[in-house]
């Protein structure tokens, strides 16, 4: 929150995040998942764009493990990955 | 008796006469003599409108009770007291209307304060929330491609909190109306279990409204058990609209900054939002 005590000035208004809060991963049950997606970071210079897939795969993770609130992928935005999924699945 | 009190008596035979009714005595001539007029128009009696009397609540009269006694008209001439009257009705009708718009500004100072907020709200202005944005708002996002966007992110911890906190990235290149994942890191390096509560910070102000978190760690509490290290990840966004604002035409840099404090009991960190 701004400190500057100038009336008039823009300050910042935090809001509360659209879904509340991730619970806390205790036992890195998908930290697997959270290397892959920084290492594909790494490797693409930072670009988000090409590493949607890892981070997809990462909340898939966290919802299978109880760890975030189920809900479909096109609602988190993925919904162009998701077309992809049903027909062909990437083992690893 | 003084003449100050007598008046009120006279007034009343004076209307009497010209009405050629005569009503009880109710104490100062204004508060009477508008019913007794009412008696003189002749469609109703003089009884009827001292009736209503005390039923019919006349404010203005309640405000300058200091005037009731009754005050000595200054001319004698009866057709110039007459109009002396009507001044004075006029003047004391113009205070009543004076003293209700004071009262007014008064009142619609303090409704200022939630009309102004919620016109905030709406239309976005300074940085506060913007309201009506749903979830299904995301789904239907189209990514604008061609605006790229470097995020970075800063990690900062309170002088009481003893935990080690992070990003795990330095950077990320995002484009509004992309989902992101970014993550950070914790380390409770002490022997006791600490809960922390964390709070964020955007800058450029601007761009903080259109920065959109879906999930993240903050404003609750977040309990580290001893020598636990634990990955936090920030599930965020950055508004379509982003692209079409022409303030952020400059923007292509936008700092997110998270501070953890120690959660101690009784303490509330404030929750930001007007909910």
């Amino acid at each position: 929150m701004s400190t500057a005590m100038n009336f008039g000035s823009k300050s910042f208004q935090p809001r509360p995040p659209d879904k509340g809060s991730f619970p806390l991963d205790h036992f890195g049950e998908c930290q697997r998942f959270k290397e892959k997606f920084l290492r594909c970071l790494r490797e693409s210079g930072f670009e988000n764009a090409s590493c949607r897939k890892q981070s997809k795969e990462y909340l898939e993770c966290r919802m299978e493990r109880q760890l975030m609130a189920r809900e479909p992928l096109e609602k988190l935005g993925f919904g162009d990955l998701t077309d992809g999924q049903s027909e062909a699945r990437s083992p690893f | 008796m003084g003449g100050l009190w007598r008046p009120g008596w006279r007034w009343i035979a004076f209307w009497g006469e010209r009405c050629s009714r005569l009503g009880p005595s109710f104490g100062a001539a204004e508060r009477v003599e508008p019913f007794l007029r009412l008696g003189c128009s002749g469609t109703r009696s003089a009884v009827t409108g001292l009736r209503r009397l005390g039923t019919w609540k006349r404010p203005s009269r309640a405000r300058d009770p200091a005037e009731q006694p009754g005050r000595r008209l200054k001319s004698t001439n009866p057709f110039t007291r007459a109009q002396e009257e009507d001044w004075r009705r006029r003047n004391k009708t113009v205070l009543t209307y004076v003293a209700a718009a004071a009262v007014g500004m008064l009142g619609a100072s303090y409704a200022a304060v939630p009309l102004y907020r919620l016109y905030c709200q709406t239309t976005g202005l300074g940085g506060s929330a913007v309201a009506g944005h749903a979830s299904d708002q995301i789904e239907n996002m189209v990514p604008v491609k061609d605006r790229i966007i470097k995020v970075t992110f800063n990690a900062d911890v309170h002088a009481s909190l003893q935990w080690n906190f992070r990003p795990q990235q330095t950077e990320i290149y995002v484009v509004p109306g992309e989902t992101a994942l970014a993550f950070y890191k914790a380390k409770n390096p002490t022997d006791k279990p600490v809960i922390g509560i964390s709070t964020y910070n955007v800058v450029p102000f601007e761009a903080g409204q259109y920065f959109n978190k879906i999930q993240c760690f903050c404003f609750e509490e977040q309990r580290l058990n001893p020598q636990e290290e634990v990955d936090m990840p920030v599930f965020f966004y950055i508004d379509p609209e982003f692209a079409e604002d022409p303030r952020m035409v400059n923007v292509d840099l936008i700092t997110l900054s998270y501070t953890f404090f120690e959660a101690k009991e009784g303490h509330k960190l404030p929750v930001p939002g007007y909910n």
